[in-house]
C-alpha cells in the first residue's frame, strides 16, 4: 500500500517535472520569437515615418540625407561580387563533388580552408582587404576593395550551399545520363547543375542577405564617402546602406538621428524580403524531393 | 573520312573536358589561397609591431595608451573582455537556443512550425548595426534600470551577442536533433519515459556533437563580432583587478574598429597585431570544430 | 487544439512586448546625487576630445612624457550621437560634444559661470573651445585654392555662422565663381563634417562641375591623409602638433565651443572647470562630491 503512494508520488512528481520542462521549453520558443518582433518593431515604427521620396530617389545633401546613391552602391557591390564569387564557388563545389577522388588530400586541404574561412569575422576581412586591396595592391579605399573582399567573404557561404544541392542530385541522373553516351562535362552543366539550381539559389540569396548587412569589412575598403548622385564608377569611395546607418547615427542631429532609424528600416525590409524568398525557395527544394 | 572526323570531334570534347576539369580545381583553389593570403598579411604587417612591442609584452600587459608619450600597447584587457563577453553570451545564448530548438524540432506544431523557423531564419539575417542599435536604445537602459551601473555593460554585450547567436545554436542543434534515430526515442517511450524526459536523458544527449558544434560556431561569431558590441560595451579599456560584470570593457574586435580610423605607425601595427590574435582564436575554434566533425564521423 | 495554439503562441507574444514595453515606463524618479557619474568620452581619434583633454588638464605633460589621465572605466564612444543618447538616457551621466550639436535631449552646462553660447565663444569668455581647421600640403593646386578662397570668403563665413559656430575672421571679400572644374577630395574629422557638408553644397551652385569626394574619419586621420598626399584637404577639429604643423598649410574655417553635457534631470547648471577636470581624472565619483 505504501509503496504503491510513494509510486503515485513518484509518478506525480515526475508528471510535474515534465509539465515544467514542457513549460519551459515553450518559453523559450515564444521568446525568441518575441525578441525577434521587438526588434522589427521597434526599427520599423520609428524608421518607416521618415522614409520619403527625397531619401529613396533624391539626391544627397545634408537636408535630404538621401539613401539612394549608397542604395545604388550595395546593389553594384551585390551584384558584381556575386558576378565574381558565384562561377568560382559552384566551380569549387563541382570540383569536390563530381571530380575529386574520395579521400583525396586536397579535398581535405580545400575543405578545411572553406571552413576557415566560413568563421572569419567581418573585422578581419575588412583589416585584410584594408592591407591587400587598398594597400598593396593600391585600389585606394573604393567600391572596387569592397568588391573584392566580400567576393572572399561569401565564397564559403555559395561553395557549401552549392555542395549540398550538388550532391543531393540522385545518382539515377548522372548513371543515365552518361549511359546515354553524354560526357561527364555535359552532364555536370546539362543534367546535375540545372537539377542542383534551387539549391545554389539559395547560398546566392544568403549571400545577398551578409553582403546587405556588412559593416565591418567594408567600412575599411570602400569607404564612408557618400556622393550625391549615384555613379557605377569603382574607383570611387562610397558607403553601403549599412555603413549609412552607422554613420548617420554618428552624426549628433536630431534629424540624422531619424534617418538613420528610416535607414535601418529599409535594411530590415530587405533582408526581410531575402528572407522570404530563401525560405519559399527551400520549400520549393523540400516539395520537389 | 567520317571516322577521321569523328575522332577529331572526340578529340576537341576531350580537350574541353580537361580544360574544364583544369578550370574547376583553380576554382576550388581560389579560397585555399585566399586563406593563405589572409594569414601572410595580416602576419606581415602585425608579426613585427608584436616583436617591436614584445610579445609579453603585448598580450600580457594591461596597460593600452597609444597616444601617451610613451606609448604602451598591452591588449590582455581586451583579450579578457573578449572572453568574457563571449562567455557571457553562451550563458545566455546556448540555453535558450537550445530549448528553442528542442521546441522546434519536437513540441513545435506544424503550422505554428512555418511562422518560427522563418523568424529564426530572419532573426540570423539581421544586420549587426541593427543589434547595436536596439541594444544601445533598449538593452542598455534596461541593464541600467535592472542592475544598476550605467548599461554600456559586459552584460549588455553578452545579452547582444546571446541573441546574435541565438539562430546559429537553434538551427543546427534543431537539425542534429532531428538526426537522432526515431527508434532512440520510441524505446525511451516504450519503457515509460514521458516525452520530455525521452527528450533530455535520450535525444539530446545523443544529438550531443551536433549541439556542440553549435555551441563552438556560436563562440565564433561571438568573438569576431563588432559593429553591434562598439555601441553598447561602451569600450573602456579596464584593469583586470576592475572588471566586473556591470562595468564597461573593450574587446579585441572594438579595439580595432574604434582606433584604426586614426592610428597610423606602430599604433596600426599594433592594432593589425590585434587582428591576428583575434585570427588566432578563430583558428584554434575551428580547429576544434574540425576535430569534432571528424571524431563524429568516425563514431 | 492546434489553432488554439497558434493563438495562445500570439498571445504570448503580445504579452512579452508589453510586459518589454512597461519595463521601459518606470523610468522617471529623481535625481539622487549620492549616485556614481558616469563618465561619457569620445574615442582618442576624436579632435573634440584632443582638445577638451587638453584644455581641461586631463592630459597631463611632464617633460617628454605624456600621459592621458581619463579615469578607468569611461565610456567611449567614437561619434557625437552616441556621446548625446549615452547622456540622454543615463541621469548621471557627463559628456562633452561640439557647441553645434547640442539639443534639447541633453542640457550643456555652464564653465565657471560663463554659459555656452556663441556669444561667449567669440568674446572669449567660454574657455573651452577648439578651432575647425583645414590643412593641406605644399602648393595647393587652383582648385583647391579656389574652395579655400570659397571658404573664406563672406558667403563662406556666413554658412559657419549659420551653423551656429563662429567666423573664424570678418571676412569682406566677395567670392565669385571661376567656373573651375575637377574633384577635391577631402577626410578627416567627423566634427566638421556636417559644416563642410554645407559648405560644399554651396559651392557647387556656384561651380556645378566641381566634384567632392569626403570621407568622414577622425582628424588625426584627415591630417595624415593630408601629409601624405592621398586627400587634397585634411579637415581637423584639434590644434595641429608641431610636426605636424611643419608639414602643412593651415586654414582656420571655424572656431566650435565644446559643450559639457549632462542630463536633463540633472540639477547642476553649472560646473566649475576644475570639478569637470576632477570627474574625468577620475578623483570625483559622486555628483554629490561637486561642489
Amino acid at each position: 500500500m505504501t509503496e504503491r503512494t510513494q509510486d503515485e508520488k513518484y509518478l506525480k512528481k515526475r508528471k510535474a517535472h515534465s509539465f515544467a520542462l514542457k513549460a519551459l521549453i515553450w518559453l523559450c520558443g515564444i521568446l525568441t520569437v518575441g525578441i525577434l518582433v521587438y526588434i522589427l518593431l521597434f526599427i520599423l515604427v520609428r524608421g518607416i515615418p521618415n522614409i520619403n521620396m527625397k531619401f529613396l530617389f533624391g539626391q544627397y545633401d545634408s537636408e535630404t540625407l538621401s539613401a539612394f546613391s549608397s542604395i545604388i552602391a550595395t546593389i553594384e557591390i551585390i551584384v558584381i561580387s556575386l558576378a565574381a564569387a558565384l562561377p568560382i564557388g559552384v566551380f569549387c563545389a563541382i570540383y569536390l563533388t563530381e571530380y575529386a577522388r574520395r579521400g583525396n588530400k586536397a579535398v581535405k586541404v580545400i575543405r578545411l580552408a572553406v571552413d576557415t574561412l566560413a568563421g572569419i569575422p567581418s573585422i578581419v576581412y575588412g583589416l585584410f582587404g584594408m592591407i591587400f586591396f587598398v594597400g598593396i595592391l593600391g585600389f585606394r579605399t573604393s567600391v572596387l576593395s569592397g568588391i573584392c573582399t566580400v567576393s572572399i567573404m561569401i565564397l564559403p557561404v555559395i561553395i557549401s550551399s552549392s555542395e549540398e544541392a550538388i550532391k543531393a542530385v540522385p545518382d539515377m541522373y548522372r548513371e543515365g545520363s552518361l549511359g546515354l553516351g553524354a560526357t561527364r562535362l555535359r552532364t555536370v552543366f546539362k543534367i546535375v547543375l540545372p537539377t542542383a539550381m534551387p539549391g545554389i539559389l539559395s547560398g546566392v540569396i544568403l549571400a545577398i542577405g551578409r553582403i546587405v548587412g556588412e559593416s565591418a569589412a567594408l567600412i575599411f575598403t570602400s569607404g564612408t564617402n557618400v556622393l550625391k548622385a549615384p555613379t557605377l564608377d569603382l574607383t570611387a569611395s562610397q558607403r553601403t546602406l549599412a555603413i549609412h546607418m552607422y554613420m548617420l547615427a554618428g552624426e549628433g542631429l536630431p534629424h540624422h538621428r531619424d534617418m538613420a532609424f528610416a535607414t535601418g528600416a529599409i535594411l530590415i525590409i530587405i533582408v526581410f524580403a531575402v528572407n522570404m524568398a530563401a525560405t519559399k525557395l527551400a520549400s520549393k527544394i523540400g516539395r520537389e524531393q | 573520312m567520317v571516322r577521321s572526323k569523328i575522332t577529331n570531334t572526340e578529340h576537341k570534347i576531350n580537350l574541353y573536358e580537361n580544360v574544364m576539369q583544369i578550370v574547376f580545381f583553380i576554382s576550388a583553389l581560389v579560397s585555399v589561397m585566399a586563406v593563405i593570403a589572409i594569414c601572410l598579411f595580416l602576419l606581415l604587417r602585425g608579426i613585427p609591431a608584436i616583436a617591436e612591442i614584445g610579445f609579453m609584452n603585448f598580450v600580457f600587459n594591461e596597460k593600452w595608451g597609444p597616444a601617451n608619450v610613451p606609448a604602451s600597447y598591452g591588449i590582455l584587457s581586451m583579450i579578457v573582455g573578449s572572453m568574457y563577453v563571449t562567455a557571457g553570451a553562451i550563458v545566455i545564448g546556448v540555453p535558450i537556443g537550445l530549448l528553442c530548438a528542442v521546441f522546434l524540432a519536437e513540441f513545435c506544431p506544424d503550422n505554428l512550425y512555418r511562422i518560427v523557423k522563418p523568424a529564426v531564419n530572419l532573426l540570423a539575417g539581421i544586420p549587426s548595426i541593427i543589434y547595436g542599435f536596439f541594444g544601445m536604445e533598449i538593452v542598455v537602459p534596461f541593464v541600467r534600470e535592472s542592475f544598476g551601473g550605467n548599461g554600456f555593460s559586459i552584460l549588455s554585450a553578452s545579452i547582444i551577442l546571446g541573441i546574435m547567436i541565438l539562430p546559429t545554436v537553434i538551427s543546427i542543434s534543431e537539425s542534429s536533433i532531428r538526426a537522432v534515430p526515431s527508434s532512440y526515442a520510441e524505446g525511451s517511450l516504450g519503457l515509460g519515459a514521458t516525452k520530455e524526459e525521452t527528450v533530455f536523458r535520450v535525444v539530446v544527449p545523443a544529438a550531443k556533437s551536433g549541439v556542440l558544434t553549435s555551441i563552438i560556431l556560436g563562440i565564433g561569431r561571438a568573438v569576431g563580432e563588432t559593429m553591434a558590441v562598439v555601441m553598447v560595451a561602451g569600450n573602456s579599456v579596464m584593469p583586470l583587478n576592475k572588471i566586473a560584470l556591470l562595468k564597461p570593457i573593450r574587446t579585441l574586435t572594438t579595439n580595432i574598429v574604434t582606433e584604426m580610423s586614426y592610428a597610423s605607425g606602430l599604433h596600426e601595427a599594433s592594432l593589425i597585431g590585434t587582428g591576428v590574435v583575434l585570427f588566432v582564436f578563430i583558428i584554434i575554434l575551428n580547429t576544434a570544430l574540425s576535430l569534432l566533425k571528424s571524431k563524429s564521423s568516425r563514431n | 487544439m492546434i489553432k488554439n495554439k497558434k493563438v495562445l503562441f500570439v498571445v504570448s507574444v503580445m504579452i512579452l512586448l508589453v510586459l518589454a514595453g512597461c519595463s521601459k515606463e518606470k523610468t522617471s524618479s529623481g535625481f539622487s546625487s549620492d549616485k556614481e557619474i558616469t563618465v561619457v568620452a569620445r574615442d582618442a581619434a576624436s579632435g573634440t576630445r584632443g582638445a577638451f583633454h587638453e584644455i581641461m588638464g586631463i592630459i597631463k605633460k611632464q617633460g617628454e612624457t605624456q600621459v592621458d589621465n581619463l579615469v578607468v572605466g569611461a565610456i567611449e564612444f567614437d561619434g557625437t550621437d552616441k556621446v548625446i543618447t549615452a547622456v540622454e538616457g543615463d541621469k548621471y551621466a557627463i559628456g562633452y560634444i561640439s557647441l553645434g550639436s547640442v539639443s534639447e535631449r541633453t542640457k550643456a552646462v555652464a564653465v565657471d559661470g560663463v554659459k555656452p553660447t556663441v556669444e561667449n565663444v567669440k568674446s572669449g569668455a567660454y574657455s573651452v573651445s577648439r578651432p575647425f581647421l583645414l590643412v593641406t600640403k605644399g602648393s595647393e593646386n587652383n582648385l583647391v585654392k579656389d574652395f579655400m578662397k570659397f571658404a573664406e570668403s563672406a558667403q563662406g563665413q556666413k554658412i559657419v555662422n549659420d551653423m551656429k559656430y563662429i567666423a573664424s575672421a570678418e571676412a569682406s571679400s566677395e567670392y565669385t565663381s571661376s567656373g573651375m572644374s575637377g574633384t577635391i577630395k577631402v577626410a578627416g574629422s567627423t566634427s566638421v563634417t556636417p559644416l563642410m557638408e554645407k559648405l560644399q553644397e554651396a559651392y557647387q551652385q556656384l561651380n556645378p562641375d566641381v566634384k567632392f569626394e569626403m570621407q568622414s574619419n577622425g582628424s588625426s586621420q584627415g591630417i595624415k591623409a593630408a601629409i601624405d598626399g592621398s586627400y587634397d584637404i585634411g579637415m581637423s577639429s584639434r590644434e595641429l602638433k608641431d610636426e605636424e604643423a611643419k608639414q602643412l598649410n593651415k586654414h582656420i574655417l571655424a572656431i566650435d565651443g565644446i559643450a559639457v553635457i549632462v542630463n536633463n534631470d540633472n540639477t547642476f547648471d553649472g560646473l566649475s572647470g576644475s570639478d569637470i577636470t576632477k570627474i574625468y581624472t577620475g578623483e570625483i565619483t559622486k555628483w554629490s562630491e561637486v561642489k
